[in-house]
């Protein structure tokens, strides 16, 4: 199974409008999915420059933006795309 | 070329303040520096007003005046005589540095200062003035025009007497002491800012003394003729998108050090040059974003929020627990002499959402504030280029 890769927006934008508050995913994920789950930061995803809506923070998994993102919105998509691995 | 000037200094062991007063001041307009060392009569608070006095008006007349040589000549004529001592009240030294090379500098009583260039001591011509008004009161002019890497080294006399009456050492270090250790030190650090020869002279001066304690007030001031530590920021995207190469090319090759702040810049630049950026431990610290890594690149930052607080270090002090960006900013920008900031035009609508939780400041805004406080406080060489 691939891993799923897990990409956080460290940019401005998504920083104050809560990636700060995301950035627990560093410690929740590894040790809950140890190593089928890949998280790491990036400068910026460049989506809150082309999106026309507010819908910071941004957080890639695989190739599904997460908008508005949260610890639960991301933690459910890895968990989709786990099972869909899986079948 | 630049100028860099440091001084050091020790008090004399049992006093608790310095008889030696150090002054300089930077003019960024006419590529000058004036730098003044004073050594006031005895020691201790006394001491210290004379110095700082004399230091202080000496620098004042010597910015108002275009002839350095009559503006220290009023200074010795009129400086009073020790009521009981029936001596100068104090002596000094004055240096008038152009960044072409060209000095002036006027000494009165303080010990002769040390001219090294290309590892040896110079013994420049000087002409003497007799003070009009006191008999044992003489300066001595001297007209230099230095290179690069070449270095002027002033100190007060307790430099050149430490370790005096000792055994060892009868007449002290003297000057021809001093000589020996610089040269040595200058052959094992060729490149040694003046901040570091100036620590090493006085600790050189302390060291003589039999039991390691200044007997007189001991000042150590260096001027460094150097190439200048050069530091280039990418911020921003540029406003043309199709010159992005062009700039990112311009940008990497530049023989400065290198600093990226901004995501999107970041991005750019790992795109048109095909660098990854790592943001391996992407933890936030003091509430910023934390650090990223490229191959070739000093230093990589987030934008807008890591500029702001870099902005409030720079202006009111760093005293956060932790180390975070702003805080790295603040050191990489601290130890350049050119700073230079090319700053992308593009603004991202986005961080003009009124629904953001803080307000953001438009990035030019953010680096005219920055350039200004580093100039005016840290007399930095600052270049703004909008791209």
């Amino acid at each position: 199974m691939a891993k799923v890769k897990v990409k956080m927006c460290m940019g401005t934008t998504c920083f104050v409008m809560g990636a700060s508050d995301l950035q627990e995913l560093m410690d929740i994920i590894p040790s809950k999915y140890g190593d089928d789950v890949e998280i790491q930061g990036v400068p910026c995803l460049d989506l809150c420059s082309t999106s026309s809506e507010a819908k910071a923070p941004y957080v890639m998994v695989d190739l599904t933006v997460v908008s508005k993102a949260t610890v639960e919105s991301v933690l459910e998509e890895i968990e989709r795309k786990l099972k869909n691995g899986q079948e | 070329m630049f100028i860099d000037i440091d001084c050091a200094q020790e008090k004399k062991y049992n006093q608790n303040t310095y008889g030696d007063y150090f002054l300089s001041k930077r003019y960024p307009d006419k590529d000058t520096l004036i730098a003044v060392l004073s050594d006031g009569l005895g020691s201790g608070i006394k001491a210290n007003i004379l110095a700082t006095m004399t230091a202080t008006m000496l620098l004042k007349f010597v910015e108002a005046s275009a002839n350095i040589k009559l503006a220290c000549e009023v200074v010795m004529n009129s400086l009073p005589v020790c009521q009981v001592r029936k001596i100068s009240y104090s002596t000094f030294s004055v240096a008038h540095c152009s960044e072409d090379g060209e000095v002036k500098i006027v000494e009165e009583g303080n010990p002769k200062f040390i001219y090294i260039s290309d590892g040896k001591v110079v013994e420049p011509e000087y002409t003497v003035i007799d003070s009009d008004t006191f008999k044992n009161r003489h300066m001595h002019v001297y007209k230099l025009k230095l290179k690069l890497g070449d270095r002027l080294i002033f100190c007060s006399d307790g430099v050149t007497q430490a370790g005096l009456g000792s055994s060892d050492l009868k007449l002290g270090l003297r000057r021809s002491g001093l000589i020996r250790f610089l040269l040595e030190k200058i052959k094992d650090m060729p490149d040694i800012s003046s901040s570091e020869l100036a620590k090493f002279v006085v600790r050189v001066a302390i060291n003589t003394e039999p039991d390691r304690k200044a007997k007189d007030d001991t000042s150590c001031c260096v001027i460094y003729y150097r190439e200048p530590r050069r530091a280039l920021i990418f911020t921003g995207p540029p406003y043309h998108q199709e010159k992005d190469n062009e700039y990112a090319n311009e940008f990497f090759k530049s023989s400065a050090k290198k600093a990226i702040c901004g995501g999107t810049t970041a991005n750019l630049i790992s795109r048109e040059l095909n660098i990854p950026v790592r943001c391996d431990i992407a933890r936030s610290v003091g509430k910023l974003p934390a650090v990223s890594h490229m191959d070739g690149i000093d230093l990589v930052t987030e934008g807008i929020l890591t500029l702001t607080r870099t902005v409030e270090y720079l202006e009111n002090g760093f005293f956060e627990k932790e180390k975070n960006a702003a805080y790295e900013l603040m050191q990489f920008l601290l130890s350049s002499d050119c700073i230079e900031f090319m700053v992308g035009a593009k603004l991202n609508q986005a961080h003009y959402d009124p629904n953001l939780p803080i307000e953001i400041e438009i990035r030019k805004n953010i680096i005219k504030k920055m350039a200004k406080i580093l100039e005016d406080k840290y007399i930095k060489r600052v270049t703004l280029r909008y791209i």
